[in-house]
């Protein structure tokens, strides 16, 4: 289906169309891995909503990204429990390993990194999101077993 | 009725207004920043804080709401000490760049800063860095002093409901921008410049060329582009006018304009204005004396009077002249000439459109308020996008849907198109079957009231389109039944009727649909008006079958008053229309023409022949600002004054008169003289024995023959409350006298194969004037000419190719502009642009029962020019 269709059905799940602008959002965000000026363009021309307001928008949420990302996006919690259970530690191994800062993209493409405050997972700390799938109880051990399921 | 006590002060409400407003009430000043009148209340900048008795903290004044025995305080060490921080905050980031910074000395902020501290602040970090945003030729950006009060977004979302800018990014990191980061791109309306309390969002027009305190004049005047009539203050500094702003309480434009009123005063410093009279020698062009000019004018009139008769003199007059202006070449022509060839460009459609409505329905059922538009609960639109032809009344049409009103538009809905629930586009020509399947429609869903007894006559004889008929228009009958629908739904309605309806064969039968949808669902009627003065027109007489007052001159007793009014005599018969002076002067029957402040060659269509016609006259005279496309061929030029030079008055399309003054004076000022004062004195040189030392004289003498302005003076008009119905008497007793061309019938639907030229009519350009603008030029900077995605693939062409358009009458090469919200089978170009009269290629009729410009055989060919 074309993604202005999927847009508009969407949108009809909603009492108005600026209900449906986040998971918009997320349907165009899923083709690139970012939104690019032209897939908010599409959101609004799909949305008949003003191309500002979805700019604005979507520059408010951390989880709408703006410019390329890797084919994976790592997201790891260094907030307070994380951070005492040693995932700082976790980001050094992964920029040691990839080469990969936090904020930055291997230059393979094949990840990027971002640093998350909390992802609810405090019972099970460290944790990450690497796209959409949840990893808690990390260690030194198993964090690259993980990743390299990630082509 | 609530009691509040502000500051050991007693204040009484009628209803619940917040704190800050029933302080205001009562003369209590309350500072604030993010707090704009006119703006949904936002609450973010905590200036406004104050004390309430019972509540544990301090409160936003601005969001709180009154309530019963509310005792405030608005100025306490406490509150001083919090507004202090909150600024202390702000300045955080704030450059402190005030030297350099335009906006020094009506800063809100440093205003603020001045009057609560702190004197230093006690953050050391480093200021949120941000350059300075050149990308837009007009507005530049400065999101370093943006303190996100968020009044501009606001204002772009509320009140101009373009929604072009937001906040982009969050927290101490967000700043606003326009989508594309860079330029604007949106309606320039400028209204976000008014807003901003700080030099964050700034005009480059005067960038850096003045200080607030340099003002040294302002004049309240109201803008010469378009029928709404906005007022505006014109700043001026040394005879020059550093900007025009809006300014809230004055005028009914309450604080806005559009992107032509903001910006488009400059053409009257470009530099091209006419310096000296010209007259033809030799063939050409040659800069003479006033007096030179002037005598030869009034002799060759004379002349050409006295062998031909007056009826061989004919004049055009002016849609943005002002109505002293226009009376005086009234005056001229009829009584001192004798001639009733007199009329304008209002022919196009405005004037017979005002002349056939009132016939229905007697004079001023006009004459609404625009913004009482806002108050009505639905719109429909027929005939031009409001948005862009008379973009203030066009924020009052999307003012009724953000209240929850409902906008219909028939055809491309343009600057609505956010704003209407579905479109409704039918095929080019098929309007009218449209209108009547409407129109039965609503008579289905309720017979009409018996008040207009010769309209409802010819309603029972109009012949309403089947579902089958409905076919060609591409209209379906669901789609008619909605409007319908929609239309009944509305209990306090408003009809907009634009060009687009009345320039088209039949324009009775469209004008009379249009009539009758408003007459059944009680609605009130606007008629758009591209010129700032097209109504005065009609009520000066410059109409060949009007005198001052809209009184028909073939009627005696109209004609003695007038004759009596001013002892001198009038022909009795109507004189020759716009059309009919082109073919009088293509069979030489009419000798001599007298243009004011308007460019047929331009403005007309099928130029060609125009400027044929006008090349064989006897005697051309032109007077104008600039050197125009007409006033090239003429055999004199005289230099008028333009719209800031002027004093006078305009009716506009509400009737409203309203004073237009004079801005620039002394040594900067051109060398052109107002229009009246230049026919004053030829009139003088031809016999008429009256003069005129000042223009009020003018108006005296039309509040004398004009029964319509009677005791109507300047005084009265000041602050723009000379409203319908004037003191005078309006014209009785023509309404229903009236005929329907085609009641019977339905139109074929013309299936042409070339795509239809129609004329586009711009937000940031309306002719002459706004070409000379380099404002306007650096928002849109030439024509272009814009068509659907399809139709350009059909013709091998994509966005910013050069295509040519011709047919017989001309051809013009435009880039494409590829637009989805095109209907097919037309191209659209603008005829406001220097060197692209799109007009010229059209080619026209005059419709025999209005009396408009009709369009006609304007297909053109489209084909790619290949580099
Ligand atoms: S100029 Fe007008 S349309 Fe453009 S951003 Fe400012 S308020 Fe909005
Ligand atoms: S640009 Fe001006 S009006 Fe807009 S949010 Fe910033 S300070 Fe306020
Ligand atoms: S709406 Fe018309 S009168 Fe008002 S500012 Fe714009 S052009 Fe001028
Ligand atoms: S003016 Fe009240 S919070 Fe800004």
């Amino acid at each position: 289906m074309d993604i202005m269709d999927e847009i508009r059905d969407l949108s009809r799940k909603y009492p108005d169309r600026r209900g449906a602008l986040l998971p918009a959002l997320y349907v165009v965000q899923k083709e690139a891995g970012w939104l690019s000026q032209e897939a908010l363009d599409t959101v609004s021309r799909a949305l008949n909503l003003p191309q500002a307001t979805v700019k604005g928008v979507a520059t408010f949420y951390a989880m709408y990204k703006h410019r390329p990302m890797g084919r994976h996006l790592i997201q790891l919690c260094t907030n307070v429990a994380c951070m005492i259970m040693g995932a700082e530690r976790l980001v050094d191994l992964i920029s040691g390993r990839y080469g990969l800062e936090p904020g930055g993209t291997t230059d393979d493409g094949r990840f990027s990194l971002v640093i998350m405050e909390c992802i609810g997972a405090c019972d099970r700390a460290p944790a990450m999101l690497v796209d959409t799938d949840f990893h808690a109880d990390l260690t030194a051990d198993n964090i690259f077993e993980i990743l390299e399921k990630y082509e | 009725m609530i009691k509040v006590t502000i500051d050991g002060r007693d204040v009484e409400l009628e209803h619940p207004v917040t704190v800050l407003e029933a302080a205001r009430k009562a003369g209590i000043e309350i500072p604030t920043l993010c707090y704009f009148e006119g703006l949904s209340p936002f609450g973010g900048c905590r200036l406004c804080l104050v004390e309430v008795e019972k509540l544990p903290k301090l409160q936003t004044s601005c969001t709180l709401m009154t309530a019963d025995g509310m005792v405030v305080r608005t100025e306490t060490e406490q509150i001083r000490a919090a507004r202090r921080s909150m600024l202390e905050f702000l300045l955080i980031n704030h450059p402190l760049d005030c030297p350099y910074c335009d906006k020094a000395g009506e800063c809100e902020l440093q205003d603020l800063v001045a009057r609560y501290g702190p004197e230093a602040g006690r953050f050391a970090e480093g200021k949120r860095r941000h350059p300075e945003s050149f990308d837009d030729p007009i507005i530049v950006r400065n999101m370093e002093r943006c303190v996100l009060c968020t009044r501009c977004i606001r204002m772009c979302s509320e009140l101009q409901a373009s929604y072009s800018i937001s906040v982009t990014g969050r927290g101490s990191h967000s700043f606003v921008e326009p989508f594309s980061g860079g330029r604007y791109d949106c309606e320039y309306c400028g209204n976000c410049l008014t807003v901003c309390p700080v030099g964050a969002i700034m005009s480059r027009l005067h960038r850096h060329s003045y200080r607030p305190w340099f003002v040294e004049k302002e004049t309240e005047t109201v803008c010469g582009f378009c029928g709404v009539g906005c007022s505006m203050v014109l700043q001026m500094r040394e005879n020059s006018i550093i900007r025009a702003i809006p300014r809230r309480g004055v005028g009914f434009n309450e604080g806005l304009l559009c992107a032509r009123g903001r910006f488009g005063y400059e053409y009257v410093e470009g530099g091209e204005e006419l310096t000296t009279p010209l007259m033809r020698v030799d063939g050409e062009l040659r800069q003479v004396s006033w007096e030179e000019a002037l005598s030869f004018t009034a002799r060759r009139l004379g002349e050409i009077r006295d062998e031909f008769g007056g009826g061989a003199v004919g004049a055009v007059a002016s849609g943005r002249c002002t109505n002293e202006d226009n009376y005086m070449l009234q005056k001229l022509m009829r009584f001192v000439i004798g001639s009733n060839n007199i009329d304008s460009a209002a022919r196009n459609y405005y004037a017979p459109a005002q002349i056939y409505l009132e016939r229905i329905f007697g004079q001023g059922i006009t004459a609404n308020l625009i913004p009482g538009i806002a108050n009505s609960d639905g719109v429909f639109v027929a005939g031009g996008d409001p948005t862009a032809i008379n973009p203030i009344l066009g924020l009052k049409i999307r003012a009724v849907w953000r209240s929850g009103g409902r906008v219909v538009v028939l055809g491309v809905p343009g600057g609505l198109k956010r704003f209407v629930p579905y479109e409704l586009i039918p095929v080019p020509y098929s309007e009218e079957i449209v209108l009547s399947a409407i129109v039965g429609r609503l008579l289905e869903r309720k017979p009409p009231g018996g008040a207009n007894a010769a309209l409802e006559a010819k309603l029972r004889d109009l012949r309403i389109p089947s579902d089958d008929e409905l076919g060609s228009t591409g209209v379906s009958p669901e789609d008619v039944a909605r409007v319908s629908e929609d239309l009944s739904s509305m209990s306090t309605p408003v009809v907009v009727i634009g060009p687009d309806m009345v320039q088209r064969r039949r324009a009775s039968k469209s004008l009379f649909l249009l009539g009758a949808i408003a007459y059944l669902t009680n609605a009130r009627i606007f008629l758009l008006a591209d010129r700032p003065n097209y109504q005065g027109l009609l009520d000066m007489g410059c109409l060949p079958e009007l005198l001052p007052g809209g009184r028909p001159v073939e009627l005696e007793m109209f004609r003695h008053k007038a004759e009596e009014a001013l002892g001198m005599k009038v022909p009795e018969q109507r004189g020759l229309n716009l059309f009919e002076m082109i073919d009088g002067a293509e069979s030489g029957r009419l000798k001599a023409l007298y243009v004011m402040g308007e460019n047929p060659v331009f403005n007309l269509p099928d130029g060609v022949r125009v400027e044929k016609a006008l090349g064989s006259l006897d005697l051309l005279v032109v007077q104008d600002v600039h050197l125009t496309e007409t006033a090239r061929l003429a055999d004199v030029v005289l230099p008028a004054t333009a719209w800031p030079e002027k004093e006078g008055t305009y009716t506009n399309l509400e009737r409203r008169l309203q004073r237009v003054r004079k801005a620039r004076r002394g040594k900067m000022a051109s060398y052109g003289r107002e229009d009246w004062r230049i026919l004053a004195d030829i009139a003088g040189r031809l016999g008429m024995t009256k003069t005129y030392q000042r223009v009020e004289d003018v108006w005296e003498e039309v509040m004398h023959v004009s029964a319509l302005h009677t005791g109507l003076g300047y005084e009265e008009m000041d602050g723009g409350r000379a409203l319908w119905p004037y003191y005078g008497e309006p014209l009785r007793g023509m309404e229903g006298d009236f005929t329907v061309e085609g009641l019977d019938g339905l139109p074929e639907v013309p299936a042409p194969e070339r795509p239809y030229l129609m004329i586009e009519r711009p937000l940031y350009h309306s002719g002459t004037f706004s070409r000379r603008s380099k404002a306007l030029l650096a928002i849109q900077p030439g024509p272009y000419l814009k068509m659907n995605p399809e139709l350009a693939r059909r013709h091998g062409l994509t966005g910013g190719d050069k295509a040519r358009i011709s047919n017989g009458r001309g051809v013009l090469e435009l880039e494409v502009r590829l637009d989805d919200d095109m209907p097919d089978n037309q191209v659209h170009v603008a005829n406001t642009f220097e060197g692209f009269a799109a007009m010229r290629l059209a080619g026209f009729g005059t419709d025999p029962v209005t009396g408009a410009l009709y369009m006609d055989d304007n297909t053109v060919r489209v084909e790619k020019v290949l580099r």
